[in-house]
């Protein structure tokens, strides 16, 4: 029973905080009934519990997922820059780079070395991050998203020694054997955030977009789309997602609103 | 005129497990012979939809029993409604229905 239970209360915690008592309650009474049956089911049962917690988690509102709010740039940017400074601190602190990265062969000083190392095992999880996500970042107006390019470099810019120095004070957990590939795994969950993050973003006050509704019927491609649509809660437009591609939609597509639609976003 | 709501297989045999046995979980499970990770995440996107609803058993009833309260499920109208669509659709729901009576 104790174990039943482990793997119950395991899996409540993919599900949303404010459903998680009456979820693990109902689980946790169905589980007693089902163990009056016999225990040969009962594990299988339990199991079942997963899928359940993840659809949940899946289809909760936005606003019940527990999340950090980077609606803003500056406060995604001023996020990012805290989180570096925390990490450079604390691998300066207790794993001075250049003892980690001594190397007697290269006539490069530590600093050097170290920007050679972070670069090069950014590159090397570039096939691994096309594998994961796609590289597209949609159609947008070409007079609309020059700071979106900004936003989107520094970004990159504090990824880079973010993970760099993030794997480096979880190297002594790690172990010599895996650094390396700690840090390209770190570059790919990194820069794939970022993609997505720059994605979900309007392009003309770089907030995240807001309010999705679904559009269209999966059955009825051919006059229209489907996929999700997301407004900027400023009201300077509207994005298009498609589910798949189509040709009238090939990718995530910027619809700009002028001035006249303001007041539906007040 | 609104268009009919259509539900997959394994959704409208659900429904009519909710319809034709007790309407908590387990009782479903057994019926339709579904796993469970198959059968709580069907529930809970009918009861999203409005085709179904919860309710959780009284306390003082299940003390009676000497056994922790469950949570019942029961089809709203519109519920019953996608289920005559359902049967209309799929013939071999009934015989879900004829195999418990029989067994029962």
């Amino acid at each position: 029973m104790r174990i039943h239970l482990a793997i119950l209360r395991s899996a409540a915690w993919l599900v949303p905080g404010e459903q998680r008592a009456e979820w693990l309650a109902e689980w946790s009474a169905e589980l007693w009934y089902v163990r009056q049956r016999g225990e040969r089911q009962t594990a299988g049962f339990c199991l079942g519990s997963f899928r359940d917690a993840f659809w949940l988690r899946r289809n909760s509102p936005p606003d019940a997922r527990p999340r950090l709010r980077f609606e803003s740039p500056a406060r995604c940017l001023g996020f990012l820059g805290l989180a570096v400074a925390a990490c450079v601190l604390f691998a300066l602190r207790f794993h001075s780079p250049d003892l980690c990265y001594h190397s007697p062969g290269l006539p490069l000083p530590p600093i050097w070395l170290a920007l050679l190392v972070m670069l090069s095992q950014a590159v090397s999880g570039l096939p691994a991050l096309v594998a994961t996500t796609s590289l597209r970042l949609g159609e947008y107006p070409a007079n609309r998203c020059g700071w979106r390019w900004v936003f989107f470099a520094c970004k990159i810019a504090l990824l880079l020694p973010l993970v760099f120095f993030g794997a480096l004070d979880l190297w002594p957990i790690a172990g010599p054997p895996l650094r390396g590939t700690c840090m390209m795994v770190g570059y790919v969950i990194a820069f794939r955030w970022a993609l997505i993050d720059q994605r979900r973003r309007c392009p003309e006050c770089l907030r995240l977009l807001a309010h999705p509704a679904r559009i269209g019927r999966i059955t009825e491609t051919f006059l229209q789309w489907y996929g999700t649509e997301l407004a900027c809660p400023k009201g300077h437009g509207l994005l298009h997602v498609q589910e798949t591609p189509a040709i009238s939609l090939p990718t995530q597509r910027w619809v700009h609103l002028d001035r006249s639609w303001s007041g539906l976003f007040l | 005129m609104a268009p009919e709501p259509k539900l997959s297989h394994t959704a409208a045999m659900i429904l009519q497990a909710i319809h034709m046995g007790d309407g908590y979980g387990f009782s479903v499970m057994e019926m339709t012979g579904l796993p469970s990770g198959t059968v709580y995440p069907a529930m809970r996107r009918l009861e999203r939809d409005g085709l179904i609803r919860s309710q959780w058993e009284r306390q003082s009833i299940a003390d009676a029993g000497q056994r922790p309260p469950r949570k019942y499920y029961k089809l709203t109208r519109p519920g019953q409604a996608t289920l005559e669509v359902s049967e209309r659709r799929y013939p071999l729901l009934a015989k879900l229905a004829r195999v418990e009576v029989e067994q029962s």
